[in-house]
């Protein structure tokens, strides 16, 4: 085997640690369906282990040579002790069964009982093929807009209510959550409390069409101050233009075709169908999971947004490379 | 005894419910290339150049780009004035049922709307124009239930400035 052939081998391994597994929890729920994991091993690889075992003993005895002429029949077979040790056999099945059915049924106790200790509460709308997040404030009441990056504060039990705009998608945050499909039609809720902190990585679960695959949204789990901050930054307007290129960028947005699908609070852009883009630069990554946030990439989505996510509902919007570069100014100071 | 078991399929006794199955099933192939979709970069950047643009054709015949059309339609919010239904204060199926405009027409009509903020030039995106262009012109061969499913579909989604949230 050459070394790419080893590194191939080992690449299953690569999914036991990281931001995007279900091994390595960061909260409560993910840590009950954990040992539930766990368990399930354990009941499984046993009962393997023991079929695999009897039949090495069989094959084994096989071997040895049986006794000829006497063919053993089902009526009558040849070992006495087999009609015994099936019933063992049975009720060992039937134990695991019953030890895995009562883990999951008190685990989903444990899960719903997390409502008692909702302190926050979040909608998340998948659209195809991005994520709308909003945070009730806790001070007024009102909504605060983002998108395709989901803040929690560490230790405290969030609700996320979950809608979609079109088509079915799934919430799916494997180190701090469960699975949660998103479904047009229906009120679907997740309770998540996370205890560690750290970048964790979300993703769409459910094919959703073209860009499913580019559907991921990152998660940060910080402490409460941090997150207070968080959150009392988002639900500021966007800041004032810096220099004169921002200024022509911001004219261009405001006045342009982009203000038809883009929402920047502060200014007179409040289109509805695409992300909030009041503080885009905040953000670690853009257009849901596809290009790391930097000046180059605003600029390289703006212009050519199907080459970099083919399918994409954003279609490009012709602008001179002046103009472009000014859109990118603009949008890289939204922070 | 027994006859040897090997028989061509035609034979066999479901033979008449296999080919039932496969002479209903061969009319529903050709209408999945009427959905295939071209992405990427390098799409339509111009408006139609005549009425002969081959790129007009492709654009009327393409179920994909027409839903597109009719998807943006709505996340333009033309139904507030065109209704959901495209029908309201200008009922568009109206007028293509009357006076049948052309696509360069249509799309003129869109690129250039007359009275509404919106319709200067560049306000738009040009594959855009030419969905929604294509979506207008396929309205009058839409039938009511159809128009009427798109509604629904899209019930969830934004509409220009205002957005209801997800259908629940
Ligand atoms: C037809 C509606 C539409 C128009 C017009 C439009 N966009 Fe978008 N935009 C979208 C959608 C939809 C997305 C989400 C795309 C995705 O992730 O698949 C998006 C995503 C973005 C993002 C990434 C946001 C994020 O949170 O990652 C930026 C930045 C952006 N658009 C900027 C612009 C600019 C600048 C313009 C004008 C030159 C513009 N858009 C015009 C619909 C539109
Ligand atoms: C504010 C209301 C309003 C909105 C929004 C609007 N329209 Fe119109 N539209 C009209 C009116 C009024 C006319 C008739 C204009 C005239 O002929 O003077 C018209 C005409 C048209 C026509 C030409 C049909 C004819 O009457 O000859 C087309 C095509 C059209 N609109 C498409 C659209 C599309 C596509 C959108 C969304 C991108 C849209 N409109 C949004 C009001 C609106
Ligand atoms: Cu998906």
């Amino acid at each position: 085997m050459t070394q790419k052939g080893h590194l191939a081998f080992l690449l299953p391994l690569a999914s036991c640690a990281g931001a995007q597994t279900p091994l390595a929890p960061a909260g409560d729920q993910a840590a009950g369906q954990y040992s539930l994991l766990l368990l399930m091993l354990w009941v499984c690889g046993i009962l393997y282990m023991l079929v695999l075992g009897f039949l090495a003993m069989g094959l084994w005895r096989l071997r040895r040579g049986a006794p000829a002429g006497n063919e053993p029949t089902l009526e009558t077979p040849s070992d006495a002790v087999l009609g015994k040790t099936l019933w063992i056999w049975a009720a060992i099945i039937v134990v695991g069964l019953l030890l895995l059915a009562g883990a999951s049924f008190l685990l989903e106790r444990r899960l719903a009982a997390a409502e008692a200790r909702e302190a926050l509460l979040v909608r998340v709308s998948g659209h195809q093929w991005w994520w709308r997040i909003a945070y009730r404030d806790p001070r007024n009441g009102s909504w605060i807009e983002t998108a395709n990056e989901l803040h929690l504060p560490v230790g405290t039990t969030a609700r996320i209510e979950l809608g979609s705009a079109d088509v079915i998608h799934s919430f799916w945050v494997p180190n701090v959550a469960g699975k949660m499909d998103v479904i047009p039609g229906r009120a679907n809720a997740i309770d998540v409390t996370p205890r560690r902190i750290g970048w964790f990585r979300g993703q769409c679960a459910e094919f959703c069409g073209l860009q499913h695959a580019k559907m991921a949204f990152d998660v940060k789990v910080e402490t409460p101050a941090q997150f207070a901050g968080w959150l009392a930054l988002q639900a500021r307007p966007a800041p004032a233009p810096e220099d004169a290129a921002a200024l022509r960028g911001m004219e261009i947005v405001t006045r342009g075709a982009c203000a038809m699908c883009h929402s920047v609070r502060g200014t007179s852009a409040r289109g509805r169908p695409g992300p909030d883009l009041t503080h885009v630069a905040s953000r670690r990554m853009i257009a849901a999971g596809t290009l790391a946030m930097n000046r180059g990439n605003l600029q390289g989505w703006i212009a050519q947004p199907q080459a970099l996510k083919p399918g994409t509902l954003m279609l490009p919007v012709t602008l001179e490379p002046r103009d472009a570069n000014a859109v990118a100014q603009y949008l890289g100071q939204l922070k | 005894m027994a006859e040897p078991m090997e028989r061509h399929w035609l034979q066999m006794p479901c033979r008449h419910i296999l080919l039932a199955c496969m002479l209903f099933s061969m009319p529903t192939l050709p209408a999945c290339s009427r959905e295939s979709r071209s992405l990427g970069p390098g799409q339509p950047q111009t408006p139609p150049s005549g009425f002969a643009d081959p790129r007009i054709t492709y654009f009327e015949d393409n179920l994909y780009q027409t839903a597109q059309g009719g998807r943006y339609f709505s996340w333009y919010g033309c139904a507030a004035c065109h209704g959901t239904e495209a029908r309201g204060e200008r009922d568009l199926i109206a007028v293509q049922l009357r006076h049948s405009p052309s696509f360069v027409d249509v799309y003129a009509s869109i690129a250039h709307h007359r009275g509404v903020s919106f319709g200067h030039d560049g306000m738009i995106p040009t594959e855009q124009l030419w969905q929604l262009a294509a979506y207008v012109r396929s309205l009058r061969a839409l039938k009511r239930e159809q128009r009427r499913r798109q509604d629904l579909d899209q019930a969830g989604e934004p509409q220009a400035m205002s957005w209801s949230g997800t259908v629940r």
